[in-house]
């Protein structure tokens, strides 16, 4: 038992050392952004301050940014649920030509960066006109390899009676879908929803290639702006931007993150 | 519950209305054509035109893009340094994120404040985080001089050409250990209990059983964990696009910066689509040879 305990004890300490290294920036970031004084050559002191986040407030249209890339992210996710679902159902469940070549084709996605099809979808948009647009940021975005993946996994779990017992109530082929897989799914929608609203709000990338204005600017874009290498923003300013930029979708996942394993669990391995 | 998953496979229903597939694969099928299938063939074409922003013209030039970009030392540089960020980053997300998983999953308690923690830098927006790592490599007065340079004299990472990728590598470990630990732990709790007490009861060590039943059962967990791990290290953007903008001389320079430079910020479409071809063919072989030597256990997983 002693043996154990300290073999517990251990595993804590280790895992509590690791931890103080993956928070290390963020408590810096709070203390920099609230304590009064410069954080460049110790001279910070210890009251606290609103100071850095009134200028972070005002250096950035902040209710504009957030809602655009609350839009961006939130359609994204609703679209690639829409239309990954059903794929992913009939990957699952039927059996058709060309099944085996459709979920390879998945799997590619599923690996392949955007970054490759990105000169050729700016090209595609500004030749429609659509650079700068909502549509340039969230359509690209919506066939995704991930999700589909992910709920064929979860698909594949769901004990085929419930298909079963589902068809002798009646319910048609289609219809199977918002009866039957859509109430199973719910947390591999958790786990896609993580990861899809995590890498879409946070990503600097395609915005960059997108946007040539900050007309439709997301949260990274817009601090990018703000903090690059060259910014003449004072350090503490640009701290209180990068927590202004960073708390909102830390505490939503804080709200969710209960749910995040299980939604991969199913997945992963199935059980 | 193997046998239920093998089951669920093997009563893949064929339906007698034929329309029903083609239904439910359409939405997503088209936009993964527009978006990713036509797009990801027209790159390798992109690369023998010229493209003038200007007159909005494009003209056939053959392999002469080609011939300009390959005797320009930015692209090979470009390769290195991603390769070299690959190589120090993939190792260190996907060991560190299954140590971490197998510490989270041993505690009796505390687990999910672990986890929680852990899988923060995945979550905070790059772009503004790279504020706070700016500082830590701040030269001089920042923590990392005032610490690591004292003790070793490396100091000034972020504008040493040295010193600058493996800073830039730092950043990206820290951000990318969430996500593969959370599919490490998924992967974990699907781990047979029976066959750990089994293990217990005929005095396998703790080494033996992690050896013999828990790492065959994270197969799957560690495949999908080393792919995208790999495939994000390829593409790193972010931190070095406003951490270093590719300096100092080159020395950070990624495939995707190089690419958005010359695609995005020069305008030269086919310069950018050499690049992007690069790319494309790096991830390929990278994942199709972990593909190859893991067992093609990414596909199986779901069904067996």
């Amino acid at each position: 038992m002693n043996k154990t305990n300290r073999r517990v004890l251990g595993v804590h300490l280790a895992v509590a050392a690791g931890g103080v290294i993956m928070l290390g920036p963020f408590v810096l970031m709070l203390a920099g952004a609230f304590l009064a004084g410069n954080p460049l050559g110790g001279e910070l002191s210890p009251r606290i301050t609103l100071d850095h986040f009134r200028d972070a407030w005002a250096a950035l249209d902040w209710p504009r940014v957030y809602g655009t890339s609350l839009l961006v992210t939130g359609g994204i996710f609703i679209a690639q649920v829409a239309t990954s679902l059903p794929i992913a159902y009939a990957l699952a469940r039927w059996e058709f030509r060309g099944r085996r070549p459709t979920f390879k084709v998945v799997l590619v996605c599923l690996v392949i960066p955007p970054q490759v099809t990105a000169i050729p979808i700016y090209f595609l948009m500004s030749g429609l006109g659509l650079l700068d647009s909502y549509s340039a940021l969230i359509l690209p975005s919506v066939g995704s390899g991930f999700c589909i993946y992910l709920f064929r996994q979860f698909i594949l779990a769901i004990p085929p009676s419930m298909f079963d017992a589902a068809r002798l109530d009646g319910v048609g082929p289609v219809a199977m879908l918002w009866r039957v897989v859509f109430p199973h799914v719910r947390p591999a929608l958790v786990a896609a929803g993580v990861f899809s609203v995590v890498s879409h709000w946070n990503d600097l990338y395609w915005p960059s290639v997108m946007l040539t204005t900050d007309h439709v600017a997301t949260v990274p874009y817009a601090v990018a702006g703000v903090s690059g290498p060259d910014s003449t923003v004072p350090l503490s300013v640009q701290l209180a931007v990068a927590a202004l930029a960073a708390l909102p979708l830390l505490v939503c996942f804080v709200l969710v993150q209960r749910h995040l394993v299980r939604g991969l669990v199913l997945t992963a391995d199935g059980e | 519950m193997t046998p239920l998953l093998e089951a669920s496979a093997r009563t893949r229903l064929r339906t007698p209305r034929r329309y029903v597939p083609a239904l439910l694969v359409t939405p997503a099928a088209t936009f993964l054509m527009v978006f990713f299938i036509v797009p990801l063939s027209m790159v390798a074409v992109l690369t023998l035109f010229d493209y003038q922003p200007l007159t909005r013209s494009v003209s056939f030039v053959g392999l002469r893009n080609w011939h300009r970009i390959l005797t320009s030392p930015e692209l090979r540089q470009a390769t290195v340094n991603t390769l070299l960020y690959a190589v120090m980053t993939v190792p260190v997300i996907v060991g560190v994120s299954l140590l971490a998983a197998l510490g989270i999953h041993a505690l009796p308690r505390w687990g999910a404040l672990w986890r929680t923690v852990y899988f923060l830098p995945t979550i905070a927006t790059m772009a503004a985080m790279s504020v706070v790592w700016r500082w830590l490599f701040y030269p001089g007065a920042g923590p990392v001089d005032a610490t690591i340079g004292r003790l070793t004299g490396a100091t000034d990472w972020l504008h040493s050409t040295t010193l600058a990728l493996p800073a830039i590598a730092v950043i990206g470990s820290w951000a990318g250990i969430g996500s593969s630990m959370v599919m490490f732990l998924a992967g974990l709790t699907s781990v047979p209990q029976h066959l750990h007490e089994a293990g217990r009861l005929d005095g396998a060590g703790p080494w033996h059983r992690f050896w013999h039943i828990t790492w065959p059962a994270l197969g799957p967990s560690t495949m999908f964990a080393l792919i995208i791990a790999t495939r994000d290290a390829l593409r790193v953007f972010d931190q070095v696009h406003v951490m270093t903008d590719g300096g100092p001389l080159g020395s950070t320079e990624t495939l995707a910066d190089l690419q958005w430079r010359y695609g995005v910020s020069y305008l030269d479409i086919g310069s950018g689509s050499i690049v992007n071809t690069v790319l494309l063919g790096l991830v390929v072989v990278t994942v199709a040879a972990q593909y190859l030597a893991g067992g093609r256990r990414l596909e199986r997983a779901g069904a067996r």
